[in-house]
């Protein structure tokens, strides 16, 4: 055999290598492996960069993570290989013909992404909430109130709970029910804002006219809807009116109702 | 040692209660275990979650000062009596503790500051913020020339109807606080014109220029101070407003309530 014909058989063996399912199957695997474990610690990296390990820290989640001996950021990333590694065993089967082509298809394009989604989203959504619950009870500190600890609690539950909605929704659950009390649920709150505001907003419409033009100032003696005195204060809400015995908080709503009797000596 | 301390000893025996000044947490903690004697901690904020506490909402520069309104707060949340004996112990060099004073409380001869800052009409944050800016100017207004100012904080209907305007009110038609940052570049340049400058209960400057007439009849301040301190005392007695002045004459701040001088602060100190 001279040198031509052996790099030609050799050259054949690694093609017949090649053309081996099995061979090639494996190729696909390492592949996906080296590339699954990169791309997670690319995301891990990345994460950490853009500083989503400062921003989810101090919360519950985050917390509860590092006592497993992980982290929030770690975990994300370790998501992103697995699914790498999901799809090169998949591709791996498809090869082999261990799978049908159709099936691969399916799932490879609908309903892998899908889940990835339904994860990504649901951990979002926990993190954010735990977040959010945080940062809210941090402003709510100043008020010396027990009950005011459920306020962050109700922000908290609602936040996964359209985290579920959407994950679920990712999967092809059907969601109509939960969206039904979601509605519900909102429709609940605004009527309840709007019925609890209603007279706040007007007081404060009407408190803004009154702070820009100012019709009577602090000093003015002024009758308004029988109470009369002088102006101690005029706020965005209330006008403060004082007489020798008492000092009266009128709604600036009643201001722009009644109208105001401005009382001059001179 | 004990040598040393012995002459000492008279001053802690039969104390009824420690008054600590601003006390950092390692030094608090020593008193963590006296059972016999009550702790009272004075100082800005409650960080140290002290069981007794006073909010010690300007920093005087005086020790006396502060044990004065340390006492008055303590008799006001009843964690003294009259006649009792209170150590207290603070700072007058240093950050360090480095001082004991052994006071006997007298309710009777109270200087009133706790109740000015505390007990006042207009809130007590307004209150802070004029004596700040008054001794700011003080210290401002000593490098040139030195300037007088008067501030008449609260109760501001009853004081407008007591005071008529000097000049057009600069102040008309807006809404500016006294706590905000841009206020004490303003009141420098308005202070150069006489008159009072009218604060709300809430911190709104509503005038200046104002020329204050209340019936001066039968009030005592010390001898030696002028008119603008004379209108002050009588302008509090006629309302319930606190009057805050910086003396042209002599650089002072001083404070006045129900027509008595409660409060007097040297900027310089501050």
């Amino acid at each position: 055999m001279s040198w031509t014909q052996r790099i030609t058989s050799g050259f054949d063996a690694v093609v017949d290598l090649f053309s081996e399912p099995f061979f090639q199957a494996l190729l696909v695997i390492v592949i996906g492996l080296i590339a699954g474990y990169l791309l997670g610690r690319l995301t891990t990296g990345l994460l950490d960069v853009v500083g989503v390990s400062k921003l989810v820290e101090g919360t519950a989640t985050e917390r509860w993570f590092q006592r497993m001996g992980t982290s929030t950021v770690i975990l994300m990333g370790r998501l992103v290989s697995l699914f790498t590694y999901v799809a090169a065993f998949l591709s791996a089967f498809l090869i082999l013909g261990a799978l049908d082509g159709d099936v691969f298809w399916e799932l490879a394009t609908a309903w892998l992404p899908h889940l990835f989604v339904a994860i990504l989203v649901l951990v979002i959504g926990i993190v954010l909430a735990d977040k959010v619950e945080l940062i809210v009870a941090e402003r709510l500190q100043g008020i010396k109130l027990p009950e005011v600890s459920v306020i962050p609690k109700i922000i908290k539950y609602t936040i996964i709970f359209i985290a579920l909605l959407i994950a679920l929704g990712q999967i092809g659950v059907d969601t109509t029910a939960l969206l039904v009390v979601l509605t519900i649920y909102a429709l609940a709150f605004l009527i309840f804002g709007v019925v609890a505001l209603q007279d706040f907003l007007s007081s404060g419409a009407a408190g803004i006219y009154l702070l820009f033009n100012q019709p009577y100032a602090i000093g003015d003696e002024i009758t308004l809807d029988e109470t009369s005195g002088i102006v101690q204060e005029v706020g965005v809400f209330v006008t403060r009116i004082e007489d020798d015995e008492a000092e009266y908080i009128v709604p600036n709503r009643r201001v722009m109702k009644e109208g105001v009797t401005r009382i001059r000596y001179n | 040692m004990t040598d040393v301390l012995s002459p000492f000893e008279r001053l802690f025996t039969d104390v009824d209660a420690v008054f600590l000044f601003d006390p950092s947490s390692s030094f608090f903690e020593r008193f963590d275990e006296i059972e016999s004697v009550d702790i009272v901690v004075i100082a800005p904020s409650n960080d140290l979650n002290a069981e007794r506490f006073v909010a010690l909402p300007i920093s005087f520069g005086e020790f006396t000062d502060r044990v004065n309104f340390g006492i008055e707060g303590a008799l006001e949340a009843e964690y003294i009596d009259d006649g009792d004996t209170v150590l207290c112990v603070g700072s007058v060099f240093d950050d360090e503790v480095d001082t004991v004073s052994r006071v006997r409380v007298d309710a009777e001869s109270r200087s009133g500051v706790y109740d000015l800052l505390v007990n006042s009409r207009p809130d007590e944050i307004v209150i802070r913020d004029v004596i700040e800016l008054a001794v700011e100017l003080g210290q401002k207004g000593q490098k040139g020339s030195p300037v007088g100012a008067l501030f008449v904080v609260g109760d501001a209907g009853k004081v407008m109807n007591k005071s008529r305007p000097l000049s057009y009110n600069p102040f008309e038609k807006s809404h500016v606080n006294v706590g905000d940052p841009i206020v004490k570049v303003m009141l420098k340049e308005f202070s150069r014109l006489d008159g009072a400058f009218v604060i709300s209960d809430s911190g709104k400057i509503v005038s200046a220029y104002r020329y204050l007439e209340p019936s001066a009849e039968g009030v005592d301040i010390p001898k030696g101070l002028g008119a603008r301190h004379m209108a002050a005392g009588a302008i509090t007695r006629d309302t319930n407003a606190v009057a805050i002045v910086l003396s042209e004459s002599d650089g002072l701040v001083r404070a006045f309530k129900g027509g008595e001088l409660t409060l007097e602060l040297d900027p310089e100190d501050y």
